[in-house]
Formats: structure tokens, C-alpha cells, sequence
């Protein structure tokens, strides 16, 4: 522990009226009753790593914090770095809003992720690779091969495409969540096109411009090679005897919620953004359709889901996909990523197997654990939930982003009724879970037209990034979500969610 | 580059000279009628006819009032070459080249377009129909520096050019006719003050008085301006100077397409638009029908729109 004896002294006295000064929101701050506060323990002492946050931001920036938010917004929509709300009238674009309080992981908390992390994706991989060969793991029934089959994210195209290396899963974006026993556990997995890194480099941008000597002093460790370390990984999967492979990112266009984003990476990665019309399959090749001519593209980077890549084999009425492009890859003449099919793997009924993959296919102990699932396809285990429906969360095994999840003690009665009409109808379409505690993080609150601001506990979620090469690697850093609205449990930026930047330390 | 990048940049470019173009005209037109005061019950209603807005505005109101000309011509989304309307077509191009323009254009852009979201009458309020106006130019002369001062001189930059000079040409043309149809319908005024007051003011549109006065003096004459817009070489505005600089612009573009896309010089339309406003003479154009020279002049601006879709934005 580093200096934190002045620290313990002011929250112990939270009252003495000097030190209420000094750290202003001591007076106020109101520890959560059961949650896990990321910044404290029970005792009122900083967490490993905090220690200088506190004494060197939240104690001297206190009075600057409305002006620093509202810099930041104003950066963020002015630079347009924005996504659009689905189901929001036409074209509003809105700020993903921006909480400065950062959030800090010690080089041992993430050692240990690290590890989890790298572990549960290679499985993952694995998985999917099977599934779409031998499905060794469906015939020796340690995943039941009917809940494969009727998986609305099985992909009978992907059946016979063998990407480069076997790698499936590029990119993989995993949920992790923080219990109140403070152990850190998998919420969900994105396998299929993650998004958020953008925010997660714009974001440390802001906090460099705003205490660049912290971050320095801290041995922040920094994110920016992320975009570098992709575009490796995308040219190990270029066809082989391509040295110089071309590589394209996949938009659905300027209105897709992640535009941003695709924006973003392209101009990082220095490659074309391109949309489905842009390109053209011939002859078993990919090629981009320029003012001088066609090009070839090696790699492409999608940022659209399955259905809609390519109408010939997906939804026909796509006009955002590329006919004939399952074909192209079928035959090797340009890779993708990430592959299709691979939301197979991120399915929700699918995530209750994910310890048994892990030791089907590696032979190890699960490092990260998993949130207890229940399968509502299963009779007893269906009635057992449906008895008391209003404590679990109900999830749809397809859905991502939040979509469709309802959460038991705080969902009406109205609610509750739909949600087991619809069970009964489809059981194997939601999974329950027990209502997970999230953690919560002292986030700046209020403000703006809502009076003064406060700093007040918030739940939070991690998004950490794992890119899948010929050296599996994890972005070390990630989205920290927040969830603005008092007690809410919903950090999705669709839905009311902010970020925050995510600190971890070198050592 | 991608064909798609081309027709965004191609249409960025057009979409900011059409705001442009009509802030002028606004502020012009405001000038004019605080100049030389008017009977006219209508005086906003020239604005629609020069910008061929007159039959939407006729859709939506019965007459052309000063308050509704001004915001149908400047913010009103239902007119789709509202200035506002011109800002957010430009922006959703950016939009898609934001990878390729430089993030300070990009953000002048988008700061330009969130600001223009908030307009509404109470703007010519505020700040005055002149201000406003005169705020709304040097927000435009800010972008063109920000192009100027920023971007690389390669083919993308070539086919913003292609845009901006493509409008430019067709604009400076529609604006020489309007004054000779719709801005001077009493034969007798031809010559007189109100006349000479009026070409001095459609040269300001264009920020060509100076620029004129220098070449030809204090005397304002019809034959003089029709000259200077339409075929001195070096001011910036000119249809020839325009024409010059898409040529130029389309010869490199043509350079580095692929020799399978190459065609012959001759025959395109933009080598004769550009031949014809290099060696016409006003007065061989005035003695054999002005209107006609210039309706010419904008059916080559179209033939020309026409011919770089097919040959370099198009897609098969």
C-alpha cells in the first residue's frame, strides 16, 4: 500500500470539516449497501491502485468536474463521435456520455484476467472450429448437438470455409462483471462483431489531455497500439503467398449505431472503408470497385452480421452485403473476420457449456467464472424459474446489446406476464440468471440542469478486448461502462449507459 | 479509391458551393432591396425565382412574404436546396469520408451542421438578415481555407474540385440569366440607375465589385459584367476560370484511371464548354441571344455531371 495513510485519515473523519474541504464529496458519498465498490473497501480504505486517483483527481479537479464533462461532451459530438439510437427518429446521433472518474485495474487483478481471457477465447475458437467440422464435442454429448442445431446463430454456410490458422475469432469482446464477493465474472461473450474500442482509445485521449502527468506517474498502460496489433492479426489471415494482402473494413454505412467506430479503425488501421457496394465477387475473388478499375481484397474486417453478408446465401433482401462472397471465401480466395458462424459460440444457452469447453478442448480449469445459467428449455428446470420469475434476469439466448432483457425485481407485473407468455412459447429462445450485484464506481453525477453535481456510486461493466493471432493478445484496457441512472443495472449506451476510461497499471 | 469515396467527394463539394451560392444570394438580395427601396408588395420572391424554388414554395404558401421567403429558402428541410438542407446533404458526405478528409475540415463541417440545426427565425433577429448572411460566408470562406490548408493535391482532391467549379460554373450562369429575366422585368429601367444598381449588386453576389472595378473601372455596364462572369480567366468566380479548373482537375483524374477507362480528349463536354468560354466574345454572344449562350452553358454543366458518373462513379 502507497501512501494511503492521509487517505484513511479523511475517510474516517469524513465529517472533520478541514478535510470535507479537501475532498469535497467525502460528506456525501454514500457507499452502496451491497455492492462491490471498486474504489473502496468496507473499511472506507482505497482498493489497490487508487490511492493517487483520489488524492490527485477527485481531491483537486473536484470543482472542475462540470466544466471537464461538458468539455469532453462538446469534444465528443463536435468531433462526431457519436452512435445512432435504433428506433430513434431518423438520423439522431448521440454522444456515448463520458464520465471522467477512471477506473483502475492493478497489474495483479489483471494478470489475472489476462489469463481468463485468453483461456476462454481460445475455447471459444475451438468451439466454433469444431462445430463446423467433426462437432467432436456434439457426438461425445458434452454440449447437447440439438441445442447447436436449432441455434438461431448456427450457420449451415460456414460449414466447409477453413479460415487461415483455424482462427475463427479475431476479435472477441468479453462482458465481465464484478459480484459483491469482488471476484470478477463472465457476463456474456461477443464473438461476432464486438464494438466499443473506439471509445476506449477516444476516451484515454480526453484523460491524457486532463491529467497527463497521472497517467504518467501512474504507469498507465496505454492502449493506443490496439488498431496496429488488429491490422497484424488481419494480415495472418490473408491467403497464403499474399506478402502485402489488402485489407478492407466492412460497413453497413454511415447510419449503422457503430459508425464511428468503423470510421475510426479504418483510419487507424490505414485501410479502405468499404460498404457492400463497393465490392464485387468474380472468379472467386473479392475485389473493390475503384475510379481507376477493380481491386483485390485479401482480408476483409466485417462490422455487419451474418444475415446480412451476402444475399445469395443469407437474407436476400440484403442490400448491405456482398453476393457471392461465402463462395469467395469457401474457395480461399479472401478471408474474413470475424468468420461466420461464429455467433454460435455467444449464444446465451450456449454460454452454460462454456467451463466444459474450456476443459473439453484445453484440458484446464476455468479461470474466470461464469455467472450461474439455467436453461429454460428444460421442463423442471423451467417451472422452478417461472415460479418465481421476478427474481432472475431473463435473457434472449439470440440478442445482444441489451436488447430484450428483462430483470425480474424491477420489471412490472405486466412485464412479468409477457415475459412468461412468451417462455412458454419458446423456451429455448431466454435463459435465466440469478440478479447479479454489479459493482459500483464513484461516478460524477448530476450536474447540468439537474443542480449541483455529486460523485455517487454507479454500477459498472468491463468490456475487455481479445484479438486472436498467431499470439493470442489482450488490449490492456477496455470499455468500463456505466450505468448513469441511480440504481439502475443497465450500462448499455443505447439505454442510458456512459463510459468511463480504465486504467491498468504496469505494475 | 473507391468509386463511392469519389461520388461522396464529388457531391461534399457541390452541396457546400450550392450554400454558399445562396447565402450570397440572400445577402445580396437583402442589400439591394435596403439600396433601392421597392413598390414591389414582394420583394423576397426574385430570391425563389433565380434559385428555382418557386414552385416548392408555392406547395407550402400562398405568397412569397419576406419572413417566409427567408426561412423557406434558408432552414426549411421541406425545401430540399434550403441552405439547411444543402449543409446536411454536404455533411452526410463528409460523413462517409471522414476516414479520407482531414479531421480539422471534418469538424468544421459537423460544427457548421449541429449549429445549423438550432436555426430558426429568430436568427435574422438576433444577429440581423445581414449578419447572418455575412456570418454564414466567412463560414464558408473558413472551409475552403481549411480544404486549401489541409488536404493532400491527389485525385480526391481533384474531384472535390470537379464539384465545387462544376456548381460554381452552373450557378454564375443561372444568376446572369436571372438578372436578365426575372430581376428586370420593365424594358424601360434597362441602363438607369436601378439597373446598374442591380448588375453592381449580383457582382457583389459573386465577390466580383472589386475585382471588377479593377479591371473595368467605375462603370458599371451590362456587357462588361456578363464579360467578367462569364469569361475572365482569372477571376476565381468566372465561368472560365470555373471551366479551366475542371478541365484541369478531370485531365489528372483521367491520368490516373486505369488505361481501360481512358477515352479521347475530344468530344467531352467540359472541352467544349471550356473551348467555347475561352474564345466566345460578349458581344458575339449578346447580338446572338445571351439567354440562349447561357442555357448552353448549363446544358454542358449537366452533359458534364452526366459524363463523370458514368465514367468514374457509377456503379456496376
Amino acid at each position: 500500500m502507497r501512501k494511503v495513510v492521509g487517505i484513511q485519515t479523511a475517510v474516517m473523519q469524513r465529517d472533520a470539516v478541514g478535510l470535507g474541504n479537501m475532498m469535497p464529496f467525502w460528506a456525501t458519498y454514500k457507499a452502496h449497501r451491497e455492492a462491490y465498490d471498486e474504489m473502496f473497501d468496507r473499511q472506507g480504505n482505497p482498493q489497490p491502485g487508487y490511492s493517487r486517483v483520489l488524492t490527485e483527481f477527485l481531491a483537486t479537479h473536484a470543482d472542475k468536474f462540470d466544466e471537464i464533462r461538458a468539455r469532453a461532451d462538446r469534444m465528443f459530438l463536435n468531433e462526431g463521435v457519436t452512435f445512432n439510437v435504433y428506433g430513434d427518429s431518423a438520423g439522431a446521433e448521440r454522444i456515448f456520455p463520458f464520465d471522467p472518474v477512471p477506473r483502475v485495474i492493478d497489474a495483479a487483478t489483471w494478470a489475472h484476467l489476462e489469463a481468463g481471457l485468453i483461456q476462454r477465447v481460445r475455447a471459444l475458437n475451438a468451439f466454433v472450429a469444431d462445430v463446423y467440422d467433426q462437432g467432436h464435442i456434439l457426438k461425445d454429448e458434452v454440449v447437447p448437438a440439438d441445442l447447436i442445431k436449432t441455434s438461431s446463430q448456427f450457420r449451415h454456410a460456414a460449414v466447409g470455409i477453413k479460415p487461415p490458422h483455424g482462427v475463427y475469432i479475431t476479435v472477441a469482446g468479453i462482458d465481465l462483471i464484478r459480484g459483491a464477493d469482488g471476484r470478477f465474472y463472465v457476463l456474456e461473450d461477443n464473438a461476432r462483431t464486438p464494438s466499443g474500442v473506439s471509445y476506449v482509445i477516444k476516451n484515454r485521449l480526453v484523460m491524457t489531455r486532463l491529467v497527463p502527468d497521472l497517467i504518467r506517474g501512474m504507469e498507465v498502460r496505454s492502449v493506443e497500439h490496439y488498431p496496429a496489433d488488429l491490422l497484424a492479426c488481419l494480415c495472418e489471415l490473408a491467403p497464403s503467398g499474399v506478402s502485402r494482402p489488402t485489407v478492407a473494413l466492412l460497413t453497413p454505412g454511415a447510419y449503422n449505431s457503430a459508425f464511428f467506430e468503423h470510421v475510426f479503425l479504418s483510419q487507424q488501421m490505414g485501410i479502405e472503408l468499404v460498404e457492400g457496394r463497393d465490392l464485387v465477387c468474380m472468379d472467386h475473388k473479392l475485389y473493390m470497385k475503384t475510379v481507376s478499375g477493380l481491386r483485390q481484397v485479401d482480408v476483409l474486417y466485417r462490422r455487419i452480421d451474418d444475415d446480412f453478408l451476402d444475399p445469395v446465401v443469407f437474407r436476400p433482401d440484403s442490400m448491405l452485403g456482398v453476393p457471392g462472397l461465402t463462395a469467395v471465401l469457401r474457395a480461399g480466395g479472401a478471408a474474413i473476420a470475424n468468420g461466420i458462424g461464429t455467433g454460435v459460440c455467444d449464444d446465451k444457452a450456449v454460454y452454460a457449456y462454456s467451463p466444459a469447453m474450456i476443459r473439453y478442448y484445453l484440458g484446464e480449469e476455468p479461470i474466470l467464472p461464469i455467472v450461474e445459467t439455467f436453461l429454460l428449455r428444460e421442463p423442471e428446470v423451467r417451472a422452478m424459474v417461472l415460479r418465481d420469475l421476478d427474481r432472475y434476469v431473463v435473457k434472449p439466448t439470440g440478442a445482444s446489446g441489451g436488447y430484450g432483457v428483462v430483470i425480474g425485481p424491477k420489471a412490472s407485473d405486466r412485464e412479468l406476464a409477457e415475459t412468461r407468455e412468451r417462455i412458454e412459447h419458446d423456451p429455448s429462445a431466454f435463459i435465466a440468471q440469478p440478479v447479479i450485484q454489479l459493482s459500483v464506481h464513484p461516478t460524477i453525477c448530476g450536474g447540468h440542469s439537474e443542480g449541483a453535481s455529486e460523485v455517487a456510486p454507479r454500477h459498472i461493466d468491463f468490456r475487455p478486448f481479445v484479438l486472436l493471432g498467431e499470439r493470442p493478445r489482450v488490449l490492456p484496457g477496455g470499455l468500463t461502462r456505466v450505468a448513469l441512472r441511480e440504481g439502475s443495472l443497465i450500462v448499455n449506451s443505447s439505454q442510458g449507459g456512459g463510459s468511463k476510461d480504465t486504467w491498468v497499471l504496469a505494475s | 479509391m473507391l468509386r463511392r469515396i469519389a461520388d461522396h467527394l464529388f457531391w461534399m463539394a457541390r452541396y457546400l458551393e450550392r450554400a454558399e451560392w445562396r447565402a450570397r444570394l440572400a445577402d445580396v438580395n437583402y442589400h439591394l432591396l435596403v439600396e433601392s427601396p421597392t413598390h414591389d408588395p414582394h420583394p423576397w420572391a426574385p430570391l425563389l425565382a433565380v434559385t428555382g424554388d418557386n414552385e416548392i414554395f408555392a406547395q407550402y404558401y400562398d405568397t412569397p412574404s419576406e419572413s417566409e421567403v427567408l426561412d423557406f429558402f434558408t432552414f426549411d428541410i421541406r425545401n430540399p436546396s434550403s441552405i439547411l438542407s444543402c449543409i446536411n446533404y454536404a455533411r452526410d458526405n463528409a460523413r462517409s469520408l471522414r476516414h479520407r478528409i482531414s479531421s480539422e475540415l471534418w469538424l468544421e463541417i459537423n460544427t457548421l451542421y449541429l449549429e445549423a440545426q438550432e436555426w430558426s427565425h429568430e436568427v435574422f433577429g438576433t444577429l440581423g438578415v445581414y449578419g447572418f448572411f455575412a456570418d454564414l460566408r466567412n463560414r464558408f470562406h473558413r472551409l475552403a481555407g481549411i480544404s486549401h490548408g489541409t488536404l493532400p493535391r491527389d485525385i480526391e482532391f481533384d474531384f472535390m474540385t470537379v464539384g465545387t467549379m462544376l456548381e460554381r460554373a452552373e450557378n454564375v450562369s443561372r444568376l446572369v440569366d436571372a438578372k436578365y429575366h426575372y430581376l428586370l422585368p420593365r424594358l424601360e429601367n434597362v441602363g438607369g440607375s436601378i439597373d446598374r444598381m442591380q448588375w453592381a449588386a449580383v457582382l457583389r453576389s459573386a465577390s466580383a465589385l472589386e475585382a471588377y472595378r479593377r479591371v473595368y473601372g467605375n462603370q458599371i455596364a451590362v456587357d462588361k459584367v456578363v464579360e467578367f462572369l462569364l469569361f475572365d480567366p482569372g477571376f476565381p468566380r468566372s465561368a472560365h476560370f470555373c471551366l479551366d479548373r475542371l478541365e484541369a482537375a478531370l485531365e489528372r483524374i483521367e491520368a490516373a484511371a486505369s488505361e481501360s477507362l481512358r477515352s479521347g480528349p475530344t468530344d467531352s463536354p467540359s472541352a467544349e464548354l471550356a473551348q467555347a468560354l475561352r474564345e466566345s466574345s460578349v458581344e458575339q454572344v449578346i447580338s446572338s441571344g445571351l439567354h440562349e449562350f447561357l442555357m448552353e452553358v448549363q446544358d454542358h454543366c449537366a452533359a458534364i455531371g452526366s459524363m463523370i458518373f458514368d465514367k468514374y462513379l457509377r456503379f456496376e
